[in-house]
């Protein structure tokens, strides 16, 4: 009996630490509410600051502090010597803004609040600067833009309103300007010159000069040009070349265009053909070469730098560069020997003159030959297998000379 | 005898060569292979950088006028494409504690910032896992370059919960104002400084039309006082998947008639998730949707539509995919006549256990809040499995809506109990039973105790003023895997909870559909 007395009281006392514990979380539970009281009188600080947030609660409990700033968030506990005292970490009070705290006790939000912190404006300021676009283009319309962004030594912008030196310096000219920071920044639209150059730009803040930068001023829209040409003689001898040189161009503020402005010469000969040169221009000429024609023809030639300007139009006049050549047949008219090509100068064409040879049965062309001249002489041969004996007509074609042979028996 | 063995050798001899070769050349090719993959133009350059989204934020652009240069279109979307995933970053990189993706959206000395806070929560076990779900965003400055902005990002709404270890230590919803500049650095809008600033908190009011609305603990339509009557659902051929290829609006019009005439006034269907295609909705699903609602509009029928089914993953990360889900779902019918109210999940509190129910709670919340944004003109409810939970964000919610499938004779005792507790409208949102008698279930109800537990159901309702929705209208033939697992015997009865069986032929608990 009295086993199973010392049971039931044991029994007993258990249910009853149970109940009472039950009762006593749930007193603990509903008086969970905690109300707090910021100690601390500052909200505003500068940027560095060291900031130590003091509470008083109504009650001790154990509390966190839930920290949410710029660049995200994260939990600190109290300090160890008084757990009411919150040391805000470095990465939060380093960095300028608001920072929204809220004081918690088992997921309850006890207090909250925000301080607000500025960028320290009595340290180093840090200049960074962009400027774009890089080059420009000459006559006052385009523009590029300087952006200083000013710093403080923890990389906060610096407050509104914050003064910019800024300048710049362009031959003779030297221009300086006040900005006031808006949107974290100052800018400013630097705009071209009518001469070409190099802008040279720089900004102050308080102590802190920028680096130099600078901005290439390109010349403008090339205007229309003249050409010329020069050739050592008129002759159609395939041979010799023509230089076709532009005059100095320049755009409408008188800037010499920038090296290697390309231009095309476009040339239209007798047929109506067109053949093409190109030059780049140096100290503002381009020059641009072309084979002489290897036969008589008329040249109009133009030149144009492609959808800015052109230039006037020349005519080039080539004159033949032989009369007349001889023509001998040989071996049964099987060996056409054409030459010598003897030039205005009375000397042999230089080698590579081409000869052309049409071959006729009957007013129906069966074959072409071509070939270069060597030592002023050409020798076409036409061999038994491909020519069968017959009658045949040939035209011979050289330098823009053409002779006819009629009738001319092959054996 | 010997020639045999000796073939067998040589042809093993042969084939075993043959075999090292090709294992050889295997063995190159693959290393080959190996060598020729890695860093190629496109990744070198950035320009194929991986662009599924996974961050779906509320943006509005609020204007693009400042004093620098027009901002082109194209430059725009790259802008708010970047600082979204910056933001993205940031929330993964305070969740996991890992840097990982922060190089690529902050430049070099932002960045700084970040790393400092992600290694002192580290070092302190602190996780916090959050996001944005709103942004308004202002263009300042944007450079004559093109390489630099300046923006005011405005009413940041940030969500926030705070885990230290496994602990949750708190949850915060906050606003803040941002300034933000960001450079474009090898193809990347980086965020170069980003200040907070003071938030004027401006708590936007929403306007309603009242189409359906709640005073005291009664429900009004039009002003009119609202009785549900109603059941739950699927067209018989394609339960739980009615908006698939197999819709047919003729079939729904059919029951819907049905239903009606059988003197019910709503019905309850259900959206799911990713088939409707998750944060970029499927229009063609949408018209589905409309056509039903339309045709409930024709029929008299309010509609309670459940969105999320068959969603669970309700981490924070996730939550701006699911809100731009709801607000292409919801938003085009926030005028519609038919519907009754937007049902946020189906039996989210099954989820606890797998996903946390602060997760799930804090998911809803926002939900609930979310839905009200873009249809303040219909109720809002969330269809808890039990009675138990239908306390859970009562405040939040419109109507709540709970499912009773235990014992009945318990169900008045519940019910009373729930009443007192709450003084907002009660939908028993599910009930029934299946006909479940048959091969798998030798000692399951058959027709005829389902008709009595309806009839039972019936009294009870009347007895107390009961907003209902019966589960279901039609047995099924078959029921997907998803729904209730593979188990054949719990298929089974799933099969069996309707007014009208396979062929077609109402059962006897037809007659105690919405009546005693």
């Amino acid at each position: 009996m009295t086993m199973y007395k010392k049971h039931i009281a044991l029994l007993l006392l258990t249910s009853a630490i149970c109940i009472l514990s039950i009762g006593f979380t749930t007193i603990i539970n509903r008086s969970e509410k905690v109300s707090a009281v910021l100690l601390t009188n500052q909200t505003v600080f500068n940027a560095g600051d060291a900031i130590v947030l003091e509470f008083e609660l109504e009650k001790p409990v154990t509390t966190k502090l839930f920290l949410h700033s710029s660049y995200g968030s994260t939990v600190i506990t109290p300090n160890k010597q008084k757990d009411t005292q919150y040391s805000i970490p470095n990465f939060m009070t380093n960095k300028s803004g608001v920072i929204k705290y809220i004081l918690s006790h088992k997921s309850a939000i006890v207090y909250e609040g925000e301080l607000q912190i500025n960028p320290n404006i009595n340290t180093k300021v840090h200049l960074e600067s962009y400027i774009g676009p890089p080059s420009i283009i000459a006559g006052g319309e385009d523009y590029t833009m300087q952006v200083v962004i000013p710093t403080d030594i923890y990389d906060n912008p610096l407050p509104e309103e914050t003064p910019i030196q800024i300048g710049h310096q362009f031959l003779n000219t030297e221009k300086e300007n006040i900005l006031y920071t808006k949107d974290m920044m100052g800018w400013k639209n630097i705009f071209s010159y009518d001469q070409s150059g190099r802008i040279l730009l720089f900004s102050v803040v308080g102590e802190t000069v920028s680096k130099e930068f600078s901005v290439e001023v390109f010349p403008a829209l090339p205007e229309n040009f003249e050409i010329t040409s020069d050739r050592r003689h008129k002759y159609a001898d395939g041979n010799q070349i023509t230089e076709l040189v532009t005059s100095i161009i320049k755009d409408e503020y008188d800037n010499v265009v920038s090296d290697g402005t390309i231009v095309d010469f476009e040339i239209i000969d007798a047929k109506g053909a067109v053949l093409q040169t190109q030059g780049s221009t140096i100290n503002g000429t381009a020059v641009a070469k072309i084979l002489h024609p290897d036969h008589k023809d008329i040249w109009r030639i133009k030149a144009y730098v492609y959808g800015m300007a052109e230039s006037n139009t020349i005519k080039l006049e080539y004159t033949p560069v032989l009369d007349d050549f001889e023509v001998v047949f040989d071996k049964g008219n099987r060996e056409i020997k054409v030459g010598p090509l003897v030039s205005f100068m009375e000397q042999l064409i230089p080698n590579g003159a081409l000869v052309k040879l049409d071959i006729f049965i009957d007013d129906k062309k069966i074959d072409t030959k071509v070939k270069t001249s060597l030592d002023g002489v050409v020798r076409f041969i036409l061999e038994e297998g491909f020519y069968v004996s017959g009658e045949y007509d040939i035209k011979i074609k050289a330098l823009g000379i053409k002779k006819e042979y009629n009738n001319i028996t092959l054996q | 005898m010997i020639s045999w063995n000796k073939n067998i050798y040589r042809s093993l001899i042969i084939i075993s060569f043959i075999g090292v070769v090709i294992l050889v050349l295997f063995g190159i090719s693959q290393a080959l292979s190996y060598l020729n993959t890695g860093a190629d133009r496109t990744s070198m350059l950035h320009v194929a950088v991986q662009k599924e989204r996974v961050y779906f934020p509320k943006v509005e652009w609020v204007d693009t006028i400042n004093p620098g240069r027009p901002m082109e279109k194209q430059t725009l979307l790259e802008i708010e494409q970047d600082y979204l995933n910056a933001w993205y970053i940031r929330n993964a990189a305070y969740q996991t504690n890992k840097i990982e993706g922060v190089e690529d959206y902050y430049t070099q000395s932002a960045r700084v910032n970040i790393n400092t806070a992600v290694r002192h929560n580290k070092k302190e076990k602190i996780a916090i896992h959050s996001t944005t779900t709103a942004h308004n965003i202002d263009l300042d400055f944007y450079s004559a370059d093109g390489q630099l902005v300046v923006l005011t990002d405005n009413d940041v709404k940030e969500y926030q919960r705070v885990y230290q270890g496994d602990k949750m230590l708190l949850e915060t919803k906050l606003q803040s104002d941002y300034q933000v500049m960001l450079l474009l650095e090898d193809g990347f809008w980086r965020i170069r400084h980003m200040v907070k600033e003071k938030n004027s908190l401006q708590e936007e009011i929403t306007k309603t039309n009242g189409l359906a609305e709640v005073i005291d603990d009664k429900i009004y339509i039009d002003g009119e006082e609202y009785q549900i009557k109603g059941i739950n659902y699927y067209p018989q051929k394609t339960p739980w998947d009615m908006f698939g290829d197999d819709f047919d609006i003729d079939i729904i019009a059919q029951d819907f008639d049905i239903i009606t005439t059988a003197g019910l006034n709503t019905i309850r269907i259900f959206v799911p998730y990713e088939f409707f295609g998750k944060a970029e909705v499927d229009y063609q699903k949408l018209q589905k949707l409309e056509q039903t609602l339309d045709m409930a509009a024709v029929k008299n029928l309010k509609v309670v539509v459940t969105l999320f089914d068959f969603y669970g993953d309700y981490s924070v990360l996730d939550w701006t995919l699911t809100h731009r889900h709801a607000e292409q779902i919801v938003k085009p019918f926030a005028n519609h006549k038919a519907i009754l109210a937007w049902d946020i999940k189906n039996e989210p509190n099954l989820d606890f256990t797998t996903r946390k129910k602060e997760n799930v709670l804090a998911w809803l919340k926002e939900m609930v809040y979310q839905v009200k944004q873009f249809d303040s003109n219909h109720l809002v409810t969330i269809g808890w499995s039990d009675v138990e939970s239908a306390s859970l964000l009562k405040e939040e919610v419109d109507i709540i809506s709970y499912h009773y499938y235990q014992d009945i004779n318990r169900f008045a005792d519940a019910y009373v109990l729930l009443n007192s507790k709450i003084d907002k409208p009660l939908v028993l949102q599910e009930f029934g039973l299946s006909s479940s008698r048959g091969l798998w279930s030798p000692f399951g109800p058959s027709e005829k105790e389902q008709a009595a537990y309806y009839k039972k159901f019936q009294q009870l309702i009347k007895q107390e003023n009961i907003h209902y929705l019966s589960w279901t209208l039609y047995d099924f033939d078959k029921v997907p895997s998803s729904v209730v697992g593979k188990l054949p015997w719990r298929k089974h009865k799933q099969k069996h909870f309707g007014f009208i069986d396979h062929k077609g032929n109402k059962k006897p608990a037809f007659e105690f559909i919405s009546k005693e």
